[in-house]
């Protein structure tokens, strides 16, 4: 469904929550990963998060807007916070379900997702603040704040402990009080200006308890969809967009035919076979170079070590599942 | 003063019992929420058994072409078993293995969230992560409603069914439930162990979607209960169940007794090689019908394990269809004593009427003496041995000295195990009695 919102001037909290299966069942012979639809759920960094745009909101007597990317089954946890009297929006995400699905997603196309985000806030106004969860406490790249920061043209802070509306400075300037872990226990305070990205980890605050009635209501309300975001066209990215991650299985190196070394001195064969007085290729420099720039540069090395099967053609139909 | 939403009826606990009677009650047009203290339907039920679902043919038509199921059985075995031996009686049964077929193993977690997703497409609601938290009553002290831990809001409606599982708190609270008493009640627990579905179908004998039901007897140090193993598609359960105040009196921990069941020579080659994917523990009703509460009072019914409908009679083990068909006779109940206007205990009292109509009550009725001739000290502790041992006489080649007849073998077999030939006639007329 499409979007056309009123753009009321209270001011704009995002909680853009990652909705995930938090028990899911690993295989640990070949690492598929089994998810549940009854598993989903907010991770304790994402729970406070939610938490923290509420508490903020009500302190600027502002909109709380929950968004979560992903597929329908998000909205079970999108109805939480309907409850909490956030309004709420999904935006329709990768996730068939699979295994390769989940594997795609450890190593996402978070810029991806961030600029349809930011798309899919538009319509609701610039936001003042967004809050995640601080991804990289339980998994993901961590990557998204900072994308999105850089969609909104905002501040970011990151890996916050604490997090409240900041003292006024004399102005009618907003800006935003936080606090993040140093090492030896210590602790670093920061002034975050607005708008801002702040991600926080699952610690400080607990999600409040929506109320019976509220509960009731969100069981029936309907989730609002974001339209459906431009996809990046597989295979097309190589040198320049997110390395793409095949299906996991176990890994078995090809075997390699070497002919039998030509001496009649065993101990001259044996050398041979170890190589051990062969002098070896020097190491490969690389860089420095852009990250997508060092994992081709890596594929590139297992191919032509017969790690890897020769990539296809870019834009053809595997070319996805193959790297 | 606290909030509150008003319904038709308040059903507490979305189990097989609350579910179906969710769903009787939005069937008939009636405004009806359930409350279920788990983040969503069966996350918080232990089970290890097998699902009955003859009872849905009339609730859900055709339900076994969309129910999740783990594996059909289609092969029940019964075994006997001292510390190193074993006699099983197995049936098998292709009819099991194809529709409308006769139980099955599932994971709660998948049949209960299918069962209250029935009710909630019917109209039903549900409020999860939501604990009632007691009743509210009137100013005559009928039943009105309950309170939720959400702040203390209430939910109102002329009918509160109790589904909320054995111990209920709420029947407890209205006065239907007397102080527990610890012999009515065994501690089931199981081991849940990962096993690969070609390993299962190879070691059980079965194929695709077959599955097997083993129930033990004798393999709890004396204490009165039983073993348990069922397969599920890519795991096995394996567990047993003993009574609570002998359990309390061997001092033996109930995961010892899983583990000596997992290391008997009949299971152990079954099992070789499994993981273990979780342990679990609960308690289960198993007084039967002498033990059950009243099922009605002003304002409130009872169903489900809650009012103490497991059917545990050695050769039946059933709890989940009880459920499911007490939950729905409460549903129906409820919709007409709304209808009639008249929500008192004797407006209510069809319950009971239509409970003792079908299985429900019939099978407790007559089966009413099986807990105790199931669970009595001959049973449990000498007649396994017993007949383990006049199995060995009968199949143990002796030559070159010559067979020993039958009756020499059976007296020899009851002296060992101190049971006089008398004693072992009266439990065969007893056993017949109640289950002949």
């Amino acid at each position: 469904m499409s979007m056309s919102h009123p753009v009321p001037t209270a001011p704009l909290v995002v909680a853009c929550l990652r909705v995930t299966d938090l028990r899911p069942e690993v295989d640990l012979l070949t690492g598929s990963v089994r998810r549940d639809r009854l598993g989903v759920g907010l991770s304790a960094p994402d729970a406070s998060a939610l938490e923290h745009a509420l508490r903020i909101a009500e302190a600027w007597s502002g909109r709380v807007l929950a968004v979560a990317a992903g597929p329908r089954s998000v909205e079970t946890v999108l109805r939480d916070a309907v409850a909490l009297g956030a309004s709420v929006l999904r935006i329709p995400w990768d996730d068939d379900g699979s295994d390769h699905g989940f594997a795609a997603e450890l190593a996402g196309d978070e810029q991806s997702l961030a600029r349809a985000i930011g798309a899919a806030l538009v319509p609701f106004g610039t936001p003042d603040l967004v809050v995640c969860g601080d991804r990289s406490v339980d998994r993901g790249t961590g990557a998204l704040p900072a994308f999105l920061a850089h969609e909104l043209h905002a501040a970011q802070a990151l890996g916050l402990v604490a997090l409240s509306p900041g003292a006024a400075d004399g102005t009618s300037r907003r800006v935003l009080d936080a606090e993040r872990r140093l090492d030896a226990g210590w602790r670093e305070q920061l002034v975050v200006p607005l708008p801002a990205v702040c991600s926080v980890e699952g610690a400080g605050v607990r999600l409040r308890r929506a109320p019976l009635s509220g509960v009731l209501a969100a069981e029936s309300a309907v989730i609002p969809t974001s339209a459906l975001p431009p996809r990046p066209a597989a295979g097309t990215g190589r040198g320049t967009g997110p390395v793409l991650v095949g299906a996991t299985r176990v890994f078995t190196p090809r075997t390699r035919v070497l002919p039998a070394p030509e001496s009649p001195d065993p101990r001259i064969r044996l050398l041979a076979l170890t190589g051990a007085l062969v002098a070896h290729d020097p190491p490969t420099v690389v860089g420095p170079v852009g990250a997508a720039e060092a994992a081709d540069a890596l594929l590139d090395f297992l191919v032509r070590h017969g790690y890897l099967e020769e990539p296809p053609v870019a834009g053809s139909p595997t070319g996805a599942g193959d790297r | 003063m606290a909030e509150s939403a008003d319904f038709d009826a308040v059903v507490v606990g979305a189990g097989p019992a609350g579910s179906s009677a969710a769903l009787a009650l939005a069937r008939a047009g009636r405004s009806v929420v359930m409350v279920e203290r788990g983040p969503f339907p069966g996350s918080k039920n232990v089970y290890g058994g097998v699902v009955y679902g003859r009872v849905l043919d009339d609730i859900i038509p055709a339900w076994w072409s969309e129910v999740p199921v783990e594996r059909w059985v289609v092969r029940r075995s019964t075994m006997m078993m001292t510390e190193d031996q074993s006699l099983a009686i197995d049936y098998r049964s292709h009819a099991w293995g194809v529709a409308p077929y006769n139980g099955m193993t599932t994971v709660r977690s998948h049949f209960d969230s299918w069962l209250a997703g029935k009710a909630t497409e019917a109209g039903a609601r549900l409020v999860t992560s939501t604990v009632a938290t007691g009743l509210v009553r009137d100013g005559a002290g009928r039943v009105i409603g309950v309170r939720t831990d959400r702040d203390g809001a209430e939910l109102h409606a002329p009918v509160v069914i109790a589904c909320d599982g054995v111990n209920s708190l709420l029947a407890k609270e209205a006065g239907l439930l007397p102080h527990a008493e610890a012999s009515h009640y065994t501690l089931g627990v199981k081991e849940v162990l990962d096993l690969p579905a070609e390993v299962i179908n190879d070691r059980f004998g079965v194929r695709g979607h077959e599955g097997v039901d083993i129930e033990i007897l004798g393999c709890t140090r004396g204490i009165p209960g039983g073993g348990f193993l069922y397969t599920n598609a890519e795991t096995v359960s394996i567990g047993v169940v003993a009574s609570l105040p002998h359990l309390s009196d061997a001092k033996v921990r109930p995961e010892e007794l899983i583990a000596d069941l997992k290391a008997h020579p009949s299971i152990a080659p079954l099992l070789r090689g499994a993981t273990l994917r979780e342990y679990a523990a609960h308690l289960i009703p198993e007084g039967g019908y002498d033990t059950m509460p009243p099922l009605a009072t002003d304002g409130m019914l009872v169903a489900g394990d809650s009012a103490a409908m497991t059917l545990a009679a050695g050769l039946w083990l059933e709890g989940v269809n009880f459920a499911i068909g007490s939950g729905y006779a409460a549903g129906r109940a409820a919709d007409r004593a709304v209808t009639a206007g008249d929500c008192s205990a004797r407006g209510l009292a069809s319950y009971r009427a239509d409970l003792e109509q079908q299985f429900v009550l019939a099978d407790h009725k007559r089966l009413r003496k099986a807990p105790a001739l199931v669970l009595s000290e001959r049973i449990q502790q000498r007649y396994p041995g017993l007949l383990c041992d006049l199995a060995e006489g009968m199949f143990t080649v002796t030559n070159p000295s010559p067979k020993a007849g039958g009756l020499r073998i059976t007296r020899a077999a009851a002296a060992k195990h101190g049971v006089k030939l008398r004693e072992l006639a009266a439990d065969t007329l007893r056993g017949l009695r109640i289950f002949g």
